[in-house]
């Protein structure tokens, strides 16, 4: 996998100017507006022409700077100043070595010293000095991390592909309703339009009364609408079935974060709590009603929310057993 | 969506820090006893030191060691002084400080706070009679029925002088304890009745029984043994929902009244069955209280004034002469 923030991995627009020019041919986009820029991990710049002309044949030095370089070393330039491309080129570079999280650590502060550590590298590295000995430091983090970094590395990418799996998922599902739902109105207005059709053809050759065949006519109607909806609700059960078969469909290894997802969205509204199983009836003889009260009322206590209260203490903890004697509960 | 969410009441504090065994109970009031006591000959020598005077503190300190409490006569003692937070409950009631609403849930809460407070004290550091006044104080706050401090110490000093005496009672005497007794209860001032458990199943239950006028009377009873058993240790050992429906079936018991049917129809019986087991003890406890008599808690706060710990009593040298050198005693309770 590339670790770098390529234009075209990351589906964003590379950088581009009217008023870019290939220091090397000093062609311009003016002339030139299919020209391609692309940087090389010198940062120095070339169009797609010259990088083909010059490191076609192999590792050469760059006509700018001198440093060798390699043709698959080129990328399209996403950002406009280049120390920002810079920047964001180390700190993946980095993030794919000190790759640990917070897992992996016994203590917060452990985890914390370890993002330190790892920043104040970075921070080194972009500055430009010690570059050779930084570079030590990490190849040697690297050697001795090898599994860590690797078994990492695999779980970044399986909860990549989940989030992945997710969204497609929900773009299907989202395109099967609407579908579902054209095809239902379709279906609504050509039933419509039959049982018209049918309805004055009856008028016109039956020799019954109009009203007793409008009668029968409406339950006639009523009676398909419902198996109407019915086959509705089983195309959405299809769909629930299908979707559910999907996320069965994952690895092995994937089933258990898939369950963590399929938890649906969070909503702020629910209660975190066991909701309490009780009855509100419709009438109570209640000796203090205190939500008559105007004071309470006026602070939104509703007859249901005062009933609620109170049944639910009721039922709180009805068949919680006592403590058990333990010995360490003494102690304490 | 899954259904692991934890019950309500599971959160409170009065389930994860207040919850006893009968036997944990006991050994830990016995424990307590035990390094009160020593607390108490260690203070006494203390005081010896800045007496000045061996030949008396001798004899002090062999009077306190004839007259100290044990743990059931410290228990006794706090029970009376249960009591008097009901007949303070009228009196602020009566004075028009205490909403008649609010009543029943101050005098629950500040019975509350007394029992949870003498799990980490003795009676020893601190006599009942004071913690009482600060809890019933507190238990007005937390019960959102704030009487004030000048109010609040009226009524006692009104007593005092009808008894004869002059007006003893000041401010300090309540608010100094008020920071000892909330660090006692580790800071955890929520308490949960079985007055409002009750009252939800009178209402669930209204359903199921026929005879709306005797339901009605069942549950007014209940209220009077919910009343009864504020006095006991079960709140330490069961639910509020647990005690309430116990009180109930005890005063349907009076009433001639089968509330059976109910739980029978509502609940499956797999459940019901360790349920009865805990609704007959606690039945047996609420009709078994004995409260302590005047006579006998006046015997015991007799023996008291002997053995209490000089090193918490503001009125002795040894308190005194310790404020002077550090400022303040710090509390300390017996659990850490």
């Amino acid at each position: 996998m590339s670790i770098l923030p390529t234009a075209a991995k990351q589906e964003i627009p590379a950088f581009f100017s009217q008023d870019d020019s290939c220091p090397q041919c000093k062609s311009h986009r003016y002339l030139n507006s299919s020209m391609k820029l692309l940087v090389g991990p010198c940062y120095d710049k070339m169009c797609e022409g010259c990088v083909h002309r010059i490191f076609d044949a192999g590792p050469a030095p760059c006509p700018e700077c001198g440093r060798i370089l390699r043709k698959n070393e080129f990328y399209q330039q996403v950002f406009e100043d280049v120390t920002v491309e810079n920047e964001v080129r180390i700190r993946a570079r980095m993030a794919t070595a000190y790759n640990k999280r917070q897992t992996d650590f016994k203590t917060l502060k452990d985890y914390n010293d370890y993002l330190e550590m790892v920043e104040d590298l970075t921070m080194k590295l972009l500055s430009g000095e010690d570059t050779d000995l930084i570079e030590e430091i990490i190849e040697k983090y690297k050697r001795e991390n090898k599994a860590l970094i690797e078994s990492n590395l695999t779980k970044q990418q399986r909860e990549e592909k989940i989030q992945r799996m997710i969204l497609n998922q929900e773009k299907s599902k989202r395109q099967q309703m609407r579908e579902e739902y054209l095809k239902q109105l379709a279906e609504e207005e050509r039933e419509k339009t039959e049982a018209k059709n049918s309805l004055i053809n009856a008028l016109a050759t039956s020799d019954k009364s109009a009203k007793e065949i409008i009668k029968t006519r409406t339950v006639q109607l009523k009676k398909s609408s419902l198996s109407n909806r019915n086959s509705n609700r089983r195309a959405q059960l299809e769909i629930e079935a299908l979707l559910k078969s999907a996320t069965e469909g994952l690895d092995d290894d994937d089933e258990e974060m898939a369950e963590d997802v399929d938890d649906g969205p969070f909503d702020p509204s629910e209660s975190p709590y066991e909701p309490a199983k009780i009855t509100l009836r419709e009438k109570y003889d209640d000796p203090t009603p205190v939500f008559r009260q105007g004071n309470l009322a006026a602070a939104g206590v509703t007859r249901e929310i005062h009933y609620r209260y109170l049944l639910e203490g009721a039922m709180a903890g009805l068949f919680e057993l006592p403590l058990a004697d333990k010995t360490d509960e003494a102690s304490n | 969506m899954s259904s692991e969410k934890p019950p309500l009441f599971k959160q409170t504090s009065q389930y994860r820090d207040w919850r006893f065994t009968p036997e944990s109970l006991a050994q830990q009031r016995a424990a307590n006893n035990k390094k009160g006591i020593e607390r108490v000959l260690q203070g006494l020598r203390e005081e010896a030191q800045v007496d000045d005077d061996p030949s008396m503190s001798e004899t002090r300190i062999n009077e306190a060691k004839n007259n100290l409490l044990t743990p059931s006569e410290e228990l006794e003692l706090v029970d009376y002084y249960l009591q008097m937070v009901h007949v303070y409950a009228l009196t602020y009631k009566r004075n028009g400080l205490l909403k008649p609403d609010a009543v029943n849930n101050v005098k629950a809460t500040a019975i509350n706070f007394i029992k949870r407070f003498y799990i980490h004290n003795v009676v020893f550091d601190y006599p009942p009679k004071s913690i009482m006044l600060t809890c019933f104080y507190l238990a007005t706050k937390v019960e959102n029925a704030f009487v004030k401090i000048d109010d609040f110490i009226r009524p006692l000093q009104s007593a005092e002088m009808k008894r004869g005496g002059k007006a003893q009672t000041k401010n300090e005497d309540i608010l100094d304890l008020e920071f000892v007794v909330i660090q006692s209860l580790q800071f955890e001032l929520a308490a949960h009745h079985p007055y409002r458990p009750a009252y939800g199943f009178y209402l669930d239950m209204q359903a199921y029984i026929e005879d709306k006028g005797l339901l009605k009377e069942v549950y007014e009873k209940t209220q009077s043994y919910i009343d009864q058993s504020l006095y006991t240790d079960l709140v330490f050992f069961y639910q509020p929902s647990q005690i309430a429906l116990g009180a109930f079936k005890l005063a349907a018991k009076d009433k001639d009244l089968d509330i059976d049917p109910y739980l029978t129809q509502c609940f499956e019986a797999r459940l019901l069955e360790s349920l009865y087991t805990i609704l007959d003890d606690i039945q047996d406890i609420v009709s078994n209280r004995n409260p302590t008599a005047v006579d006998k808690a006046r015997e015991i706060d007799r023996k008291l004034i002997l053995c209490r710990n000089p090193e918490k009593n503001p009125n002795s040298k040894l308190y005194k002469k310790k404020v002077a050198d550090q400022g303040e005693v710090p509390y300390q309770s017996d659990s850490e």
